[in-house]
């Protein structure tokens, strides 16, 4: 056993590890940053230059943001509820309609593709300030202002998704859509069958995307819905650090980082997994 | 006669079968789309030549013309210096994570023990760079490279090169973390561009006696410049809707401001924008340049 990891160890292989690994640290930083501010006392989070370890941890910064959320009056677990619900949904939304779009951007003919890609390529970098007031107006106009259609619908339109995806299928060879279609599969047979299989690591990017996205935005409770208990949680924890007086927001801030960090790096850690696996796996050559 | 008629029909319904189906797995997409964002679009386009007013009864608009581009070129100059001054940062920044991605892709794509581990946490990045989480570290500091300050890197700097060159590279080390969090898919897009070229294309070149800094060159280099492309589109959309982008704050505060008001500040986001789509199309161009005869991306 040690013998064969001896075997595998040549000296560029070592550099190369410790090269990485040396990276892989300062892309790690930011990380656990944030889990030791999460744990820091009042004194520790004021201190300067900010140190990146925790000295004396305690759970105080978590015990201040149960104390003053228990004041609400809205129930903690309403606005939990409403994001995991409305991130739930869009996740699965957005996939399906990005891919059904990506497939057919990528393996079919039909007219106005160009003018797509294009329209496509130029909403990906729009500044999404500009068009607070015009989607106001829409969303009034559709009365979708305090459902949750209002939160869910404006991402299913998200270009990047379909961007990401149109250049993944692009590597499906053709010629496996169309032996496929040879054997008699209809377009539904292939979608599901061959391309849906297929772009499993561009579902899983995709997945990661749209939940930070989603999971984060407090524009949406902020612009289209005035009832309390239809916003997100992001929201409400952003809304309400501000009102806080004094220094005890800057601890409760410390701690809702942490704790709207966390959602987003399980489904990292449960997605990544199966990203490398497909990818390797793949029949994308 | 009537079986050229016949085939016209049926050639005619197979047509409408691949264009009718491309249609519906387009339409919910489409449909979305043109709502929240094709139409939103337009209609701050209309904005950015009129000057609005919020009133106690909606909006009021009036047509002005090129009047917003005008006071913002020549009677506010203060936004052109901003705007060139950010473009020259993300010029200098972008082939710097385009080079480092390429290269961590590349070390990624070897075999060694622990690569799904290290490919994880070189993707980790990318579930913080946006948004609220980045916004909530550089609000405490952790954007700026906590150990520059603790072990004065910048006086280090300063005490062994000279005037401009001390500044470079200080700028540069300053947006080290920027170059590092921002590579996360790009690292990904990149390693999923090295599966696309065959094995067997390798060990052609090898029997034939080339070199592996040679088969660099002549197979891995050739192979991945439709990825370089689609990289450097990536990145140049990520930069340029950055949260704490200088451009943007000022456009968010012209935005609710009675004197400038909300064409004003339209009229600033497209000024902005225009210039960022040419960058693309220049990226662009370059790539098709470079892929032309074999396909590429598009």
């Amino acid at each position: 056993m040690i013998r064969k990891i001896r075997k595998q160890m040549t000296l560029s292989r070592v550099v190369l590890i410790v090269f990485l690994s040396c990276i892989a640290v300062f892309m790690l930083l930011p990380i656990i940053f944030l889990f030791n501010n999460a744990f820091k006392p009042l004194n520790e989070l004021f201190l300067f230059p900010p140190t990146i370890f925790v000295q004396h941890p305690t759970m105080r910064n978590f015990e201040q943001l149960l104390l003053h959320t228990a004041a609400g009056v809205v129930p903690f677990s309403r606005y939990l509820f409403n994001s995991l619900l409305i991130s739930g949904i869009t996740l699965v939304a957005v996939v399906l309609v990005s891919t059904m779009a990506g497939y057919v951007l990528s393996k079919h003919r039909f007219h106005f593709k160009r003018l797509i890609m294009a329209l496509i390529m130029i909403s990906l970098m729009f500044v999404p300030e500009t068009v607070m007031i015009p989607r106001y107006l829409m969303m009034s106009g559709l009365k979708l202002t305090d459902t949750y259609f209002a939160h869910i619908l404006p991402f299913i339109a998200a270009p990047v998704a379909v961007f990401l995806m149109k250049q993944f299928i692009d590597q499906i060879p053709d010629a496996l859509v169309e032996s496929a279609k040879l054997d008699g599969a209809t377009d539904m047979t292939v979608f599901t069958r061959i391309i849906i299989p297929l772009t499993a690591p561009a579902v899983a990017t995709v997945c990661i995307i749209t939940f930070q996205a989603v999971f984060l935005d407090t524009e949406t409770s902020m612009n289209y819905i005035t009832n309390e208990t239809m916003k997100t949680m992001a929201y409400y924890v952003t809304a309400f650090t501000s009102n806080v007086p004094g220094v005890a927001a800057v601890s409760i801030s410390a701690a809702v980082g942490l704790l709207m960090f966390v959602p987003n790096l399980i489904l990292f850690l449960l997605f990544q997994r199966k990203m490398i696996q497909t990818m390797l796996h793949s029949g994308v050559k | 006669m009537n079986s050229i008629k016949e085939r016209r029909r049926s050639y005619l319904q197979f047509r409408w079968k691949e264009y009718g189906v491309g249609y519906l797995f387009m339409l919910p997409w489409l449909i979305g789309f043109v709502l929240f964002v094709a139409f939103p679009i337009g209609s701050s386009l209309y904005n950015s030549f009129n000057k609005i007013l919020i009133t106690s009864d909606g909006f009021q608009y009036k047509w002005v013309g090129l009047e917003n581009y005008r006071q913002m070129l020549v009677v506010n100059n203060a936004y052109p210096i901003i705007l060139i001054s950010y473009f020259q940062e993300m010029i200098a920044i972008i082939p710097l994570i385009l080079v480092f991605s390429f290269f961590v892709a590349l070390m990624l794509n070897q075999k060694f023990p622990g690569r799904g581990l290290m490919r994880a946490i070189f993707f980790l990045p990318v579930i913080f760079a946006t948004g609220q989480v980045l916004m909530e570290l550089f609000v405490q500091g952790a954007g700026e490279l906590p150990f520059m300050k603790e072990y004065n890197i910048n006086a280090f700097v300063e005490q062994f090169f000279y005037g401009g060159l001390a500044t470079t590279i200080i700028n540069v080390l300053s947006k080290a973390v920027i170059i590092l969090w921002y590579s996360g898919v790009q690292i990904l897009i990149f390693i999923a561009g090295f599966q696309t070229i065959p094995k067997s294309l390798y060990e052609a070149i090898r029997v034939d006696g080339a070199s592996p800094w040679e088969s660099f060159w002549k197979i891995t280099f050739p192979g991945m410049v439709p990825f370089i492309g689609l990289n450097a589109i990536f990145t140049i959309v990520d930069l340029f809707t950055f949260p704490f982008n200088p451009v943007m704050e000022i456009v968010g505060r012209n935005m609710f401001e009675p004197s400038t008001g909300y064409g004003y500040a339209s009229a600033m986001a497209w000024l902005y924008f225009g210039i960022i789509l040419l960058l693309l199309g220049i990226v662009l161009g370059i790539t098709y340049r470079a892929t032309k005869g074999n396909g590429g991306i598009r």
